[in-house]
């Protein structure tokens, strides 16, 4: 028979469960990824190999190439800054999420999402600070970049990465990324990556696991 | 003999192969046409659509909702999916931030919880604008072209419609419970205050809300009805790891001494979200 229910401790659940606030997982390895904005030429082929891997219609971009360009003659610039989920140490999208359809992957720190769960109420695509999740009109759900996980699990490189014909994009363990001294062709000599660019939200809201070389242009003071 | 032969052979082709080429540049040519602007399309394209000045400052800063709901009408309109893909049905879905007493209604989208329910209705007053600003149809980015956005504009971030730092921040920031000296987080030590944010802020910081995206008067009440509607916005659903700057508004018998942690803040809220009478001030 079942036990009688103890109202009480009803109560003190309930109480618990008001209080419970978002505790992020602090992973056992953080995968980030660097881009070299100067080097990169703007090709898209990363975009599209990670559409085509996705199965992306036209609309949603798990990541994107900006063009930024500027100044006057003689004085003139252009740069690319690329970014897809930038796999935070603290994602927004997570906790806004009703259906527990994101999570982060204790492993390595990849913020996965099973799209079959999602009701489709957008509310991780308004709190991302980075325009990760995308919204998909025709199914009526958000999807979003896992860093092709299951290329991970085989030991390969994400689609947009093994895309990259110039080879400025790359991933790593962000906290090695970020001090320089992991091995990648996206670093060039003596080239130090940072964690902002201009325009790009401020990485203090979710600490985004991501770098850049960035162009002189694109620098941001102090970061 | 034969070199000369060789050489007068050869001025002789070349020679022909000039005749026939002037001969052939006098025939008849391919008419000229000369490029004509298309004719406008007799209904709006999309890219009319993306680039109407309604989405550009300065434009976009006196837009009021009727106007861009006039096309976006899903932001309302619009409902969650009854069940995920995998059949989990939205009813049944409540997560740890919708258990508070101020959480009420099913499942609905972010733009309607921050338009369109109850809630949102009595405390808030927000406008598409209070957060909407601009953006780059081209590539999401500022200085994307020679004619696009300055790189000076922060009113969005790269791949973002909305700057979430000046906008999303303001509600969904941390508590800052170290500059409050308070002894922890509030949800840990709430108890020790009785649950009530007025036993302090009867007193302290007592000029608030007065801002034309927010309804003051309704939020002074929510909070005596109980703190949860408080902490609702005030590190309740935190989605973000730092906490918001708020403008310190003088308020009666406010100490003259400004602590260290306040001195670089403002001490009235953005110019474009004051009152009228605060404006005049």
């Amino acid at each position: 028979m079942a036990k009688k229910l103890d109202k009480a401790e009803v109560r003190k659940a309930l109480e618990r469960k008001v209080t419970q606030t978002y505790r992020p997982l602090v992973p056992k390895t953080q995968l980030g990824f660097v881009h070299h904005n100067v080097d990169c030429i703007g090709c898209r082929a990363c975009e599209i190999a990670c559409k085509d891997k996705n199965g992306l219609l036209p609309g949603p971009r798990f990541r994107r190439v900006m063009y930024i360009e500027g100044g006057s003659f003689p004085d003139v610039y252009a740069y690319k800054v690329n970014m897809s989920c930038n796999h935070c140490a603290e994602p927004a999208c997570l906790p806004t999420c009703p259906s527990g359809a994101i999570w982060k992957r204790a492993d390595n720190g990849v913020v996965d999402i099973d799209s079959t769960l999602c009701i489709g109420c957008r509310r991780c695509e308004a709190a991302c600070p980075y325009g990760a999740p995308q919204w998909d009109p025709q199914e009526r759900i958000v999807k979003k970049c896992n860093m092709c996980i299951d290329e991970l699990e085989a030991g390969r490189k994400p689609y947009c990465v093994m895309a990259c014909m110039m080879r400025v994009l790359d991933i790593g363990p962000i906290e090695q990324l970020a001090a320089g001294t992991w091995k990648t062709t996206a670093l060039g000599p003596g080239e130090k990556p940072v964690r902002q660019v201009k325009n790009m939200a401020n990485p203090e809201l979710t600490r985004p696991s991501i770098v850049f070389v960035p162009h002189s242009k694109g620098r941001v003071e102090n970061k | 003999m034969k070199q000369a032969l060789a050489a007068a052979i050869l001025v002789l082709a070349v020679a022909i192969g000039f005749i026939l080429w002037i001969a052939a540049s006098m025939g008849p040519h391919a008419e000229f046409v000369p490029y004509v602007e298309p004719p406008p399309p007799s209904e709006k394209s999309y890219l009319q659509a993306a680039y109407n000045p309604l989405h550009f400052r300065p434009a976009i800063e006196t837009a009021d909702d009727a106007q861009c709901l006039a096309c976006h009408r899903e932001v309302l309109d619009d409902k969650v999916r009854t069940a995920s893909p995998a059949g989990m049905r939205a009813g049944l879905m409540r997560v740890w931030y919708q258990q508070t007493p101020t959480y009420e209604g099913e499942q609905d989208t972010f733009h309607r919880r921050h338009l369109a329910t109850p809630l949102a209705k009595q405390l808030m007053n927000l406008q598409c604008n209070a957060c909407h600003l601009g953006h780059d149809p081209r590539e999401e980015a500022q200085g994307a072209a020679a004619d696009s956005i300055s790189q000076a504009d922060t009113a969005f971030t790269l791949r973002k419609q909305v700057n979430p730092e000046t906008t999303c921040l303001k509600c969904h920031g941390q508590f800052p419970w170290q500059l409050m000296g308070l002894p922890g987080p509030w949800e840990e030590h709430k108890a020790a205050f009785g649950n009530n944010c007025q036993a302090c802020h009867a007193a302290i910081r007592t000029k608030r809300h007065e801002v034309s995206y927010l309804n003051a008067a309704a939020i002074e009440q929510a909070g005596k009805d109980g703190a949860d509607a408080c902490y609702g916005c005030h590190g309740g659903r935190a989605w973000y790891r730092i906490a918001y700057p708020y403008a310190r508004t003088p308020w009666p018998d406010m100490p003259a001494e400004v602590p260290e942690w306040a001195k670089q803040r403002p001490t009235q809220s953005e110019v474009r979200f004051l009152r009228p009478q605060e404006g005049k001030r």
